[in-house]
């Protein structure tokens, strides 16, 4: 009994001795990673490899470790590759966070490889996805990557005169004052709604317009009624909708019911509802070179030009697409991930759904834009 | 025996005593008062009594000595309405209604007016409803006269007299065709009340632009926007310049400023150029160089 | 809105002690003498909470609680109401009012939509207590005039007042 005990003792030990001597030959990655080690995600023994420990640092939000990894590092400094990751001026990626990223090898030579870095970011209004190609190149033993550095326009020293156009509210207050008189809400009325299905549910569609002479804040809600006039669902159009219009600007709006079919519907309420805003009537942004493109990869692509002097840190693109009988048929929308430097055209593309490609022949595209602090 | 004889005695000396002061409680008093005046209650009866005037606007309780006056003075009742007045003296009581009827001179209108804000020469746009009360927010429901009057900063002037009818009275105005802002006001007597109806441009009307080479791009400007009725559109209104050439579109919302809009886009030989505001379309021009 | 004379019967809880039972509710097709049509919908909205209004004012003044005014007043009637019963209050006094019969009817409608006036020829008992001692039970009968004006989600007392009849 006594020396089975002995057996198993020193089986025990020598299986031990075994794995830690396996271990310490051949740790697990993230064995070194808890030390502090080198890694798999250090490896740089593949151009994927070494794009994906990019991609690991990036997500790790590990600036100086990516930056000493470029093999083109001499060329840029490593602020300039975290503003040219995350906007130079505040836009919408500089307080996002990589949820995760894709390496897709494009080609690849003994001493030279492309791949595409494609980053999935959190941002305040959801996800985007920004892709960038990299260039990766052998180095004795080792692959190392090389970052196009993409630097933001230099916009020329010079005066742009800015006729400002503002309006401000003041209310009547809280108090109750039977009779007295108050500003009246902005007069919005909505000119088109159209129900479509998708394979995703039922989405209503349409335009709002402000037929008032001043700034309104806007937004949709659409009720779905059923044959027996009860409430099916109520939604909003959330931010499918240019929520700021001046006076006599037209936004498209899409409300979504993901479980909804159409055939259940009878009737839709739709109610639009209108506020008074303090407003400028700044920045103006013109959509430049603005194209539809068929299928395949059906798509809206353009440009951003932001005429007034001031930086736009989010800019938003809505556009409505109509049949040819000027039915709207879709709405889509895209924000910019980068901030709209004045005078600096920014490109912009809008994916279509390629069943609707077919359909559309016209198309209308506005721009709702924030800058942090307002525009002043 | 004595006792019991000595207790029927009180005992009968108390109910008749009661009797006494039953026959006697009385009070008169006018079936209908003005809110706020003084006014005085009649009682009759010996001794001490308890007034009570109870209504849904007020609650009084005073002790009186019965076969005097009492007198309420002014402010004491301003609530209008239908009271109950109780007399108590022991277990005897006499009671009577009667009402605060508002004052007839108005203090306060109530002066709904909509909308602040309309269009230009809409016929029946303007509504004015109000009620008058008087010092006591007591609501004066004997017809009385009220004068609406909406005047123009051009001079016109529109006035309707009513009557009202259960202390309200209402109207409807016109627009005119100018902008501005107007009075509107309510009258009965000394007492009035104001507010201001904006007047606003309607839709743009004629929408026209012109272009010329400026550089490498195309200056676009409209001429000054007016509506249909001369006024100048509102700066801030958005117009909408549109240039498309083979399926290349360029667009801008550019707002009115000091009555035009104006724009630079791409200089390109045989471009259509238009341009809309909300629902309405202005000129188109071909593009040449 | 010219249907012929509804009668509505709404059963009112009561916390009052004495004559506890429903009030019979007449209303007689709306006199309008404004521009604005009513509604079907404004119409049954404005009578339920008028008649509502009802049940707030007895409770508050039957157990001297003018937070039982907030839902269904508002403005001059809940300020008049709120004196009535800080000075009920104060003197130890209650009011128990119980609406026997009313026979309503709409006489406005403001064209802006912000005010409706009701004219309500109302039979009610009052019973008043000093001391929960009760003084007297009367029946009695007024005609009163109700301006309601809309809120959130219902409309509110603005307005209430007798007029002699």
């Amino acid at each position: 009994m006594v020396s089975q005990g002995r057996i198993f003792a020193l089986l025990l030990a020598a299986v031990t001795i075994v794995l830690v001597v396996v271990g310490t030959v051949w740790p697990s990655p993230s064995a070194v990673a808890y030390v502090g080690g080198e890694s798999l995600r250090s490896s740089t023994s593949t151009p994927e490899a070494v794009v994906e420990n990019l991609g690991n640092d990036i997500r790790d939000q590990a600036w100086e470790k990516a930056y000493s990894s470029f093999a083109n590092k001499a060329e840029f400094t490593e602020p300039e590759f975290v503003h040219d990751l995350k906007g130079y001026s505040p836009g919408l990626l500089t307080y996002a966070t990589l949820n995760s990223f894709e390496v897709l090898p494009i080609h690849a030579s003994a001493k030279e490889a492309d791949v595409l870095l494609k980053l999935h970011w959190s941002t305040i209004v959801g996800a985007s996805v920004t892709t960038r190609r990299v260039h990766v190149v052998r180095n004795g033993d080792r692959w190392e990557p090389e970052w196009q550095i993409v630097k933001d326009p230099s916009v020329p020293p010079q005066i742009i005169p800015v006729n400002y156009l503002r309006w401000d509210v003041i209310y009547r207050g809280s108090e109750d004052d039977w009779g007295a008189q108050d500003v009246e809400s902005p007069h919005v009325r909505i000119v088109d709604v159209h129900p479509v299905e998708r394979a995703e549910g039922m989405m209503v569609l349409g335009e709002l317009i402000n037929e008032d002479v001043v700034p309104a804040y806007v937004s949709v809600t659409a009720t779905l009624l059923s044959k027996h006039q009860s409430v099916i669902a109520t939604e909003g159009s959330f931010d499918k909708i240019s929520h700021l219009l001046l006076p006599k600007q037209v936004t498209p709006f899409l409300i979504r019911f993901p479980d909804v079919q159409l055939s259940d519907v009878e009737s839709i309420r739709m109610t639009p509802l209108s506020a008074l805003i303090a407003a400028s009537a700044d920045p103006v942004i013109e959509i430049e070179n603005e194209q539809l493109h068929p299928s395949p990869d059906s798509s809206l692509t353009g440009q951003l030009a932001n005429q007034s002097g001031q930086i736009v840190n989010v800019a938003h693109v809505l556009a409505t697409f109509y049949d040819s009988a000027g039915q709207v048929v879709w709405v889509a929308d895209k924000y910019l991930d980068h901030a709209l430097l004045p005078q600096a055209p920014v490109p912009f593309e809008i994916h279509i759904p390629e069943d609707l490609s077919k359909k559309i022949s016209s198309q209308r595209t506005v721009v709702a834009t924030y800058s942090f602090g307002g525009y002043q | 025996m004595r006792l019991r004889q000595l207790f029927l005695i009180i005992s009968l000396a108390v109910v008749t005593m009661q009797l006494a002061l039953a026959q006697g409680l009385n009070m008169t008093f006018p079936r209908v008062f003005k809110a706020g005046n003084s006014f005085s209650i009649q009682s009759s009866g010996n001794g001490k009594a308890t007034l009570y005037i109870i209504g849904p606007g007020q609650v009084l309780k005073r002790d009186v000595q019965l076969g005097e006056m009492i007198f309420f003075q002014s402010a004491s009742l301003s609530n209008s309405g239908h009271y109950l007045a109780v007399l108590v003296a022991g277990s005897e009581k006499k009671s009577g209604t009667f009402d605060i009827v508002p004052s007839s001179q108005p203090a306060e209108l109530s002066f709904l007016a909509k909308p602040s804000r309309l269009p230009v020469d809409l016929k029946g746009g303007i509504t004015g409803a109000v009620y008058v009360f008087d010092a006591y927010h007591n609501l004066i429901y004997t017809p009385a006269l009220v004068s609406f009057e909406l005047s123009s900063p051009g001079g016109s002037m529109q006035t309707k007299v009513l009557l009202t009818h259960d202390g309200a009275a209402w109207t409807g105005m016109d627009s005119t065709a100018l902008q501005g802002t107007d009075r509107f006001v309510a009258r009965m007597g000394d007492v009035s009340e104001t507010r201001l109806v904006q007047q606003v441009p309607g839709d743009p009307c004629g929408l026209k632009m012109s272009a010329q080479q400026s550089g490498q791009q195309i200056q676009l400007a409209t001429e000054t926007v007016y509506d249909c009725r001369g006024n100048p559109v509102t700066d801030g209104t958005i117009v909408t310049f549109t240039e498309s050439y083979h399926g290349t579109l360029w667009t801008v919302d550019v707002p009115i400023k000091r009555g035009f809009a104006e724009v630079e886009m791409p200089s390109i030989n045989g471009a259509a150029i238009s341009v809309a505001s909300g629902i309405v379309l202005g000129n188109q021009i071909e593009w040449k160089r | 809105m010219l249907k012929s004379i509804l009668i509505f019967c709404l059963a009112f809880n009561t916390v009052s002690s004495f004559g506890a039972g429903q009030a019979s509710v007449r209303v007689e097709p709306a006199n309008l003498h404004g521009s604005r049509p009513l509604q079907e919908q404004t119409e049954t909205a404005v009578i339920r909470d008028y008649m509502q209004s009802w049940e707030s004012f007895r409770a508050a003044l039957e157990q001297n609680s003018a937070l039982l005014l907030d839902q269904d007043f508002v403005g001059t009637a809940k300020e008049k109401l709120t004196d009535t019963i800080q000075q009920q209050a104060l003197l130890g006094v209650s009011t128990h009012y119980m609406d026997r019969e009313h026979d309503l009817q709409i006489v406005f409608y403001s064209p802006e939509g912000l005010s409706i006036e009701i004219v309500d020829k109302v039979q009610y008992d009052m019973q008043f207590l000093d001391k929960k001692r009760v003084i007297t039970t009367q029946r009695m009968s007024a005609r009163y005039i109700v301006i309601l004006t809309p809120s959130e989600v219902r409309w509110r007392v603005r307005v209430f007042q007798t007029v002699p009849e």
